[in-house]
């Protein structure tokens, strides 16, 4: 491609043909204020927010369409642009409800941003405000507030462009313009919630997630979403060790700026029914136990069977530091050459060609390659250590086999934390670090959002604590003999 | 269900032909609907978005976007009083007042009897001839409340 050099606020410019006056700024670290314009999205040059000054043109441009030109001298902090900025504000809240002591979208909203770097003046529209309608119900988890929405598009844009369907529209026009499904119908596409994302103003807001948090209240944590093989790259936000949502993050090799519905709303393992204490079950008796407790039970019931004989299942939704460190354990203080995995098989798992696969774990390639094998190989074995969870199957499996769980390291409630005689309590996605393996192949980090709550501790932790008691014991036994 | 007569059938294919695709033939599309049906209901829109292959959305966007498109039911005699500035200087106001002290509707109402429906529109291009007014598709120009008067008295 040929590069085109240009100069925007007296910086020396250098881009390829075709790029917008917008990106070619933003290259030079010069924002230029938007609201239609999303580096995901088709351009739609509608909000005139981004409007700029060059040389030898009769008009300001809109910056987010107009492509650069040689030797283009762009200016985009003049005085007149400056005043045209406020214009297009002043323009915007005219009718805009200044509601935000009660939006949720406050503290993340342009308009409040832009007004306090562009206008901060008084409204100077004394007359009534057009009314529309407010708290719409839209479907999906989307509720709509008409009279805060500028007609951006920004969000149709998403529904044609993401989700490949028609389901937005504006309907009327000038200031009685709205944003709407057609009557009668819903939003009902996988990736609606990323409207809400799009959305600049606090038009489109989440169901699951408004009146919950205050935004500025909020920590993020880079990681990777574990609902599927894809491992879209994810923001989680959080506090006092509690979820509150999950927004995309940036990676344009695997989710661009978007991610799925269920995905997005699927953080309820982290929050609730969570197992944050070891239990001890004995003949029916379910006690709650201290986690040293809880470890010399499990080390004396490993004690009484032959250790070699132990089979571990590892989790195909399980990092791959997690599953290295069951694999060493089982290796080196088991002795034991039995590894094999388990993995969410829901029944019928939605797929799509956009982001969604049909393999609802997030490292299926990482117990893959490092040799798991699948349960249903299992053929005798004197008892089973257990990660994250096992399907109705092979429990089925274990009981025919005559097979007892020993250990069950759980993040959520289970069947398995009855039938299990030890539950370990382990830390959720959201609270360690490691790698997962997505389905392209690429090894992908998630981070601790938060220490991991209650009494659980990481898988590492628990093995190693157990591999000590058990070496321990060996060399009294030495002694004794 | 509704569905376009045989002969609207036959000019909507001959209005097809006139464009690159069918999703571009949408407005000549709903003014077919709104002639054959009277009004563009959502579900005319929606078997006009069946017809052309483009969705509902699209349809009730641009339906909703032109107001020469009735989405609810008008009169029999549709009157349209231009309110633009070359008329309004010329009495088009006291034209509007008349015929709603007349037939004893607001803007946007139909009479009981569903004979006239009114409504007032922005510049009809017949600034020359101010006042004028509509009245379906035909023009009335040069109006005064007694010519007003004699037009309604003519309607049947």
């Amino acid at each position: 491609m040929p590069k085109i050099k240009l100069t925007i606020d007296g910086k020396p410019v250098e881009v390829e043909a075709g790029t917008t006056l917008l990106q070619a700024a933003e290259t030079v670290g010069i924002q230029i204020p938007h609201y239609c314009y999303h580096p995901g999205l088709k351009l739609a040059g509608n909000c005139r927010m981004c409007l700029v000054e060059a040389e030898k043109m009769p008009k300001p441009l809109a910056s987010c369409v107009a492509p650069v030109q040689e030797g283009m001298v762009v200016k985009t902090n003049t005085d007149n642009v400056i005043s045209l900025r406020r214009s297009v504000m002043e323009f915007l809240l005219i009718n805009h409800p200044l509601d935000c002591p009660t939006c949720d979208q406050a503290g993340e909203c342009r308009l409040q941003d832009y007004y306090m770097q562009y206008d901060k003046i008084p409204s100077r529209f004394h007359e009534e405000k057009v009314h529309k309608d407010k708290m719409i119900d839209l479907g999906a988890g989307v509720m709509l507030d008409q009279e805060r929405c500028i007609a951006c598009t920004r969000c149709i844009r998403v529904c044609q462009e993401v989700a490949g369907v028609d389901e937005l529209c504006l309907s009327n026009r000038g200031d009685h313009v709205t944003i709407t499904t057609f009557p009668g119908k819903e939003l009902s596409n996988p990736y609606a919630g990323n409207t809400v994302d799009v959305c600049p103003v606090g038009a489109l807001t989440s169901k699951e997630f408004r009146f919950k948090k205050r935004v500025w209240f909020l920590e993020s944590t880079s990681s990777v979403c574990p609902g599927c093989s894809r491992g879209c790259n994810i923001t989680v936000q959080h506090q006092e060790s509690k979820v509150y949502r999950l927004l995309p993050r940036l990676n344009s090799e695997v989710n661009s700026y978007w991610m799925c519905d269920e995905g997005r709303y699927g953080f309820d393992s982290v929050n609730d029914h969570r197992v944050l204490r070891a239990r001890i079950n004995e003949e029916g008796v379910s006690e709650e136990a201290g986690h040293e407790d809880a470890l010399v039970e499990l080390a004396s019931l490993l004690r009484e069977t032959s250790l070699s004989e132990i089979a571990v299942v590892g989790h195909a939704s399980e990092t791959c530091e997690t599953l290295e460190n069951l694999q060493q354990f089982a290796k080196n203080s088991l002795k034991s050459r039995y590894f094999f995995y388990s993995r969410f098989d829901p029944p019928h798992p939605y797929s799509d060609n956009i982001l969604m696969t049909a393999d609802k774990n997030a490292n299926q390639k990482g117990v893959d390659q490092l040799g798991f094998k699948p349960l249903s190989d299992l053929k005798s074995a004197v008892g089973v250590l257990v990660l994250r969870d096992l399907t109705g199957q092979e429990m089925e499996l274990l009981d025919r086999l005559q097979i007892p769980v020993l250990a069950f390291f759980a993040v959520n409630e289970s069947p398995l934390c009855t039938k299990a005689k030890i539950v370990l309590p382990i830390p959720s996605y959201a609270e360690q670090e490691g790698h997962f393996i997505n389905v392209q192949g690429k090894k992908q980090k998630i981070v601790p959002a938060f220490e991991p709550r209650g009494e659980s501790r990481l898988v590492t932790e628990w093995l190693n604590d157990l591999k000590d008691l058990l070496e321990s014991a060996g060399q009294k036994k030495k002694i004794a003999c | 269900m509704i569905e376009f007569s045989t002969q609207t059938k036959k000019k909507l294919e001959e209005c097809l032909t006139h464009y690159p695709t069918r999703q571009a033939a949408l407005l000549p599309t709903l003014w077919l609907a709104q002639e054959e049906f009277g009004t563009v209901t959502l579900e005319v829109m929606e078997y006009v978005a069946g017809l052309l292959d483009i969705s509902p959305a699209h349809v009730y966007s641009v339906a909703t976007f032109y107001t020469m498109f009735h989405l609810k039911p008008v009169g029999k005699y549709h009157l349209q009083v231009c309110r633009t500035l070359s008329c309004a200087l010329m009495g088009g106001e006291r034209i509007l007042d008349h015929l709603k002290k007349r037939l004893g509707i607001e803007e946007g109402e139909v009479t009981p009897n569903g004979k006239f429906s009114l409504c007032a529109v922005e510049c009809l291009a017949s600034c020359g001839t101010a006042p004028a007014m509509m009245i379906n598709e035909k023009y009335y120009e040069n109006l005064d409340v007694q010519k007003v008067e004699k037009i309604l008295d003519e309607l049947k």
